[in-house]
Parts: structure tokens; sequence; C-alpha cells
């Protein structure tokens, strides 16, 4: 392997041997010949997590590694853990780019080999076989891809959706990469965390506070202002008392809540206070309802005369001229997946 | 009878049944225990036992088939489970077992299937006076209680429905999982269906999410007709067959069935608008998977900490036996796991008027007191359609 595949994959411990062969000092980069390295990897920073833009400017290996290097440094000292998050998942697309043009466009056979057995199976220990070099497929054991690909919530990622024979899934390469960007960004997730430096250069420490000054926190959604109907109300308190729903009223405030853009995640959470609740079995269902979103079938949100008969209507005064639970408090609630 | 006459009828009833049921199990467990299969690594497996009033007892281990032989004959349950997963410690609560792996088991029941013969076969028993019904009552019409039970006795049809989707299943698990047909072992449950176990080392580590992605994918759920390039943004369809092809899986299922061969873009374009667009394709695509996908219950195998029916071990919903079916085809539940032995008669109160099959003979019972061999009385009084007098 060369040095650019160093740079390009700087998790690989070859790249950190290069780094520690070059005997090289932490105080150098107070030197003002580095002050442009310094530069570039803020720009990296900056690019990555402020502005969410993967970074994929490619100079000369020993530019890039250092790069990489010092912005490791100042997100270490940013040390905010969603920074240290936001920063990984960027730096694992970065290098998805990078792996998907070697592997696709790398005519030499066997430094493309070399990259897949270096990256895919000694790094992260996924066994994937060239099955067609013209047409640039992989396969992998069922159970290697179920393994990561149920970390997708997209229905690609479903094992119905791929093609599927004899107890192997076939990728193209741009799929083949994308099922390990988890893994990826937990390499250099756990980099950052591993990493011990005693004192930090000033103008390094100083890059960093100027991004961590730029960091806006998201505000969290505000529910409390959410009014919802009473028949909403009265299931939600059912469970916050952890008292059995009825399968019909989970139905009403699973399609409501979904109704309303709330994730699948926030839905279960929900539910979580339901005494027979399985984590498992009301993922399924509630992926179900959310599943056929926008498909031929839509699960709506069960009618009032429909939640009347079921004893689920808790009718008041505000309810009155609305035939949907989703018509209550309408010019105070606006859809947000309209 | 007033409704208080009623129920301490029962009462009496009820236990002059168990008390029978109770000596035939416990013969069973001491003659016939060699019936039991002797599970792999059975000191790592979860056991749990039904009592005949209904209790559950779990987180139970055993050392050797000896243990659980000496633990059967001094507690006589009325039915034995074992967990499909394997544990550390197999007696701890769920979350602290420390899971090992589970093998892959499958559950195919009539009550999945919706077959129109189940109307006919299928009894509606008031739980307070024994009454029963063909049709399902809103109360019971002679002593107007509302406590319904129902119960079924399978027929030619419903077993040859249940044996033809076994076959699908397995024919899933060896084309598209690559499992063995050696490592996978069908049992009748007993009852009214089917458990397919596959014993293969790939599977044995899925997580309850891939488990739950592998019924889906057996199922025929969640199929995105995007996986065979066809799509639709603004009502303009667009057709781009994938790069990795659909020569494999549900997608040559599909198109095979939709008798597309040697598609390209242009001849996928073309099938398109001749079925009417995306929507209807779609909504074809919906057909055919919901036809080939394989009728199972979802839960059984989504759930790893699930405990199931030993095999050779009695069902105690039916008084058959959980047996391997060696030879699919020619398995007859109703003699090849009848286990007890006829060495006697027993007088029982048939309930309502009956026809059925049992030990290749054929019985048509009226609603009175009558003989029947031994057998036949534990299957009758467990189906809730006889008491014993
Ligand atoms: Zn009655
Ligand atoms: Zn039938």
């Amino acid at each position: 392997m060369g040095k650019d595949d160093f740079a390009k994959y700087p998790f690989l411990n070859e790249a950190g041997n290069f780094i520690k062969e070059t005997y090289f000092d932490l105080d150098e980069f107070e030197r003002p010949e580095f002050r442009h390295i310094i530069e570039k990897a803020r720009k990296r920073v900056e690019y990555e997590v402020l502005k969410g833009i993967v970074c994929t400017e490619f100079e000369k290996y020993d530019l890039e590694l250092f790069a990489f290097l010092i912005s490791l440094i100042i997100i270490k000292h940013i040390n905010i853990e969603s920074i240290t998050k936001k920063y990984s998942l960027f730096e694992a697309m970065r290098v998805e780019k990078f792996l998907t043009h070697d592997l696709i466009y790398q005519t030499n056979s066997k430094k493309r080999d070399l990259l897949i057995s270096k990256i895919f199976h000694e790094l992260l220990d996924l066994q994937i076989i060239q099955f067609d070099s013209q047409r640039n497929i992989f396969k992998m054991k069922i159970s290697d891809y179920l393994s990561r690909s149920t970390l997708f919530h997209e229905l690609e990622w479903k094992l119905i959706n791929r093609s599927v024979d004899k107890g192997f899934v076939y990728l193209d390469v741009e799929e083949t990469v994308r099922l390990v960007r988890n893994e990826l960004s937990l390499l250099i997730y756990n980099k950052i965390k591993n990493m011990k430096i005693t004192k930090i250069p000033d103008q390094i420490k100083l890059e960093a506070d100027s991004i961590k000054h730029k960091v806006i926190f998201p505000t969290p959604v505000q529910t409390k202002n959410l009014k919802f109907p009473p028949c909403i109300e009265h299931a939600l308190n059912q469970l916050n008392k952890n008292e059995n729903l009825p399968h019909s009223a989970r139905f009403l405030l699973a399609t409501y809540m979904l109704f309303y853009g709330k994730s699948i995640d926030e839905i279960i959470n929900i539910f979580k206070n339901a005494p027979d609740y399985n984590e498992q079995i009301t993922r399924y269902q509630v992926e179900h309802l959310a599943g056929k979103k926008g498909s031929l079938i839509q699960y709506s949100v069960p009618s009032c005369s429909k939640l009347a008969n079921e004893n689920l209507c808790f009718y008041t005064h505000e309810c009155k001229g609305i035939t949907n639970p989703i018509q209550f408090g309408k010019k105070r609630l606006q859809r947000r997946n309209d | 009878m007033g409704k208080r006459d009623y129920r301490d009828e029962m009462i009496k009833n009820e236990t002059k049944n168990i008390n029978f049921l109770q000596k035939c199990f416990k013969e069973y467990y001491f003659n016939k225990f060699k019936h039991l299969e002797s599970p792999l690594d059975i000191s790592r497996r979860e056991f749990g036992f039904m009592s005949f009033d209904s209790k559950m007892t779990r987180h139970i281990s055993f050392i050797n088939m000896g243990q659980l032989n000496a633990f059967l004959i001094q507690n006589v349950p009325a039915g034995i489970y074992i967990s499909n997963s394997y544990y550390d410690f197999p007696t701890f609560p769920i979350n602290e077992k420390r899971l090992i792996g589970s093998d892959l088991i499958f559950d195919i029941d009539l009550k999945d299937l919706n077959l129109p013969c189940q109307k006919d076969h299928t009894y509606y028993i008031c739980k307070y006076c024994d009454n029963i019904s063909n049709n399902l009552p809103s109360s019971c019409s002679v002593c107007k209680s509302t406590k319904i039970d129902s119960t079924i006795i399978p027929c030619g049809i419903c077993i040859r429905n249940l044996k033809n989707e076994t076959k699908k299943l397995i024919s899933f698990l060896v084309t598209d999982f690559g499992i063995n047909h050696k490592s996978i072992y069908v049992y009748f449950s007993g009852n009214n269906g089917f458990h397919i176990t596959a014993l293969e080392k790939d599977y044995f580590n899925l997580d309850s999410k891939g488990r739950t992605d592998l019924v889906e994918y057996l199922m025929g759920k969640n199929f995105s007709v995007t996986s065979l390039g066809v799509t639709q943004y603004k009502n303009n369809l667009k057709v781009k067959i994938p790069i990795s092809g659909l020569s494999y899986g549900w997608r040559k299922r599909i198109s095979k069935n939709m008798k597309l061969f040697n598609i390209t873009n242009n001849s996928l374009q073309k099938y398109v608008n001749r079925v009417g667009g995306y929507l209807l394709f779609k909504k074809e695509v919906e057909n055919i998977t919901g036809k080939m996908g394989v009728k199972i219950d979802p839960y059984v195998t989504m759930d790893i900490h699930r405990i199931f029916r030993m095999p050779g071990s009695i069902n105690s919903k039916s008084g058959l036996s959980k047996v391997k079916c060696n030879n699919l085809d020619s398995f007859d539940p109703f003699s090849d796991a009848c286990l007890f032995e006829d060495d006697r008669n027993v007088d029982v109160d048939v309930k309502t008027r009956l026809e059925f099959r049992f030990k290749r003979k054929k019985y048509i019972l009226d609603k009175c007191s009558t003989t029947v061999p031994s057998s036949v009385g534990i299957y009758l009084v467990l189906k809730n359609l006889a008491n014993l007098i």
C-alpha cells in the first residue's frame, strides 16, 4: 500500500506507524511553516462539523495525514460528544468516497485486492468476495450482511430488497462500502476517544476554541405546548400509569404519532411503560404501520365514530365539529409532514 | 339448571378429566420417556413446564436426561418446553442469562393459513355449560354465557396445506439461505401445525433484528419495486435495472412469475406500461409477494427468548406428541403422532356429533355416552369435546 492510501485511510495501522516513523513532535506545529496545515485542518473540521459537508479535498499525502492528525486534536479539545460523533461520521463518509472510487477505478488488481483485504477482511472482519470483476459485485454471507444492515431503516436495506442466493447477498461497490459506514465512523470515533495528549500547541487550541464558539446546539422540539385530543391524552395517561392498553388504543396512538411526524424510536419510547412492553415486537408493529406510509395502503388514524364504537372516545367541548382526532386544534397544530 | 348448577357440574367433570389425564401422562413419562428427544447441549437450555391448571414455570435447567426424567415423574406436567437458545446461565432471569446463540425456528400453524375448510371443523364450546355450536355465537344459546372457547379438528385439507407451506419454507431456506437440507428438521407440533428447526452455525448468532428481517424475507413483506429498478418521480416512470441484477432471490421470483426473461431496461419499461403504469405494477408485485411468501408466525422466529414444546413430549391441547417427520409426504399426524398405548377402553360423554379419523380408523360419534380406546378418549377430553365418565 502506498502513502497516498495511508492518507486516504488514516485509520489503518500503517498510517499510524508512518507518523511515528517521522519522529514528529507536536510542538513542531508551533512553527510558522505548519500554519497552513493547521489552517487546512480547521477548514476540514468547520466544513464537516459546522456546515455538514463532506470534505473530499486531497492534496499531498503527508499534508493530508498531518491535517487529519490536527483535526483529531481539535475535536478532542472541543470535547463535545455530539461533535465527536458528527465528525467521525463525516470522516467515515469521506473515506467512503475514496474507497468507492478506488474499488471501481483501481485497475491494478493486486493493489485492489490488498485494499479489500486490509480494510474489509482485517480491519472490519467482513469477508467480502469479489463475484464479478467486470460489474464490480461483491458477495458476503447473509448473516454478515444482516448484522450490519439492520442498523439502517430504509426499505432498500431490507434483505428482501437485495439479491440473495444460497446464503449470500450480492451488493455493488457503493452498497458494500455504504454498509460499513457505521464501523468506519466507529474506528475514527475510537481513535479520538483513545487519544492521549498532554499538551496541545497554542495555535491548535486557538482554532479549536473558535470552532467551539460557533457550535449551535439544536433546541429540543417543544412538546409541552402540543395539545393532544382527549382520546390520545387518555391513552397516554393510561400508559403512564403502567396500565395495559388494548390493541385498538395502541393502534390509535401509533398512527396518530406517525401522522404528526414522530420518529419510530420516539413512538416506541411512548410504549415503554406498557406492562407487556417488548421492544422487538413493538418495533415490528410500529415499523409495519410506518412502512406502509406512502404506499397504496396507508394506515390512517381511526375516525372519531370508529373510536366511539371501541370505547376509546373521550369527547369534550373542544372536539366540537371534528370527525377525526387529527383535526383537533388544527389551528394551533401544524402538520409537520404535509 | 341455574348458572351455579352448571358451574358445579363443570368442576366435577374437570376434576375427573384431570385425574384421568394425569394418570395417562405419568405412565407416558414412565414408560415412553425414550420418545423424548435428547436435546443438544441440554445444560445450556432453559426448560419450562405447564401444569394441568395452566400455570407456567420457567427458568429451569437440567444436567442430563435422567434428571429431567425424574422431574417429570415427580411433577407430571401437562406441557414440557425447551428454549431454542443456549445460555451461560439458563436459570437466571432473561436479562442475566447471557445468550450464547439460538437455533433458527419457524412455526407454521393453521391459524395463519386462513383456510376456507376451517369453519367446517371448528367447534365453539360454552365455558359454563359445555354446549357446543358450529358457528361462533355472541352468547351461549343454552345458558346465555358469553365465555366461549373454540377447538379445531384439522381435516385432510388442513394437513395437506400445512405440509405445502412447510415445503415452501424449506425451499426458501435451501435456495436463498443456503441451509443444507440435512440441517433442517421438521416436527409436527402435536396439534395444528409444524415446527421447523434449522441448525446452521451461520445463523446461530443472528440477533432478533436480523431474525425479523429474515422473517420478512420469507413472508414476502416490505418488498420495494425500487429493487427491481422501477421508480416513479413526479409521475414520471423510470426504469433502471440495478447493478446487482435481477437473477437472484425475490427479484428473480417476481420477474419469473411475470414471465420476464433476459430482462432489459427497455423490456421492463414496456411491461410496466402494459400492466397500466407504476401503481398497477406495484399492485401486481404485491399480489405476487403475498401469494409466494411463506405463512409463518413472525413472532416465534423473532423472539429469541421463547421456549418451545420439547420434541417427543405430549401436546396437552390434543394428547398427540410433538414428533419428528422424517418423511413429510407420508406423515399422518393422527397415527404417527399418537404415542399413547390402547391397552384399555374408557367411557366418555361426547359433547356433540363428531366425525374424525384416528389411528387409521374412522370414528363417527353421536352426542351421547360411548366407549372408546383410551388414546381416543385422551384426544377428545383434551380437545374439550368429551368428558370422562
Ligand atoms: Zn352455556
Ligand atoms: Zn380443514
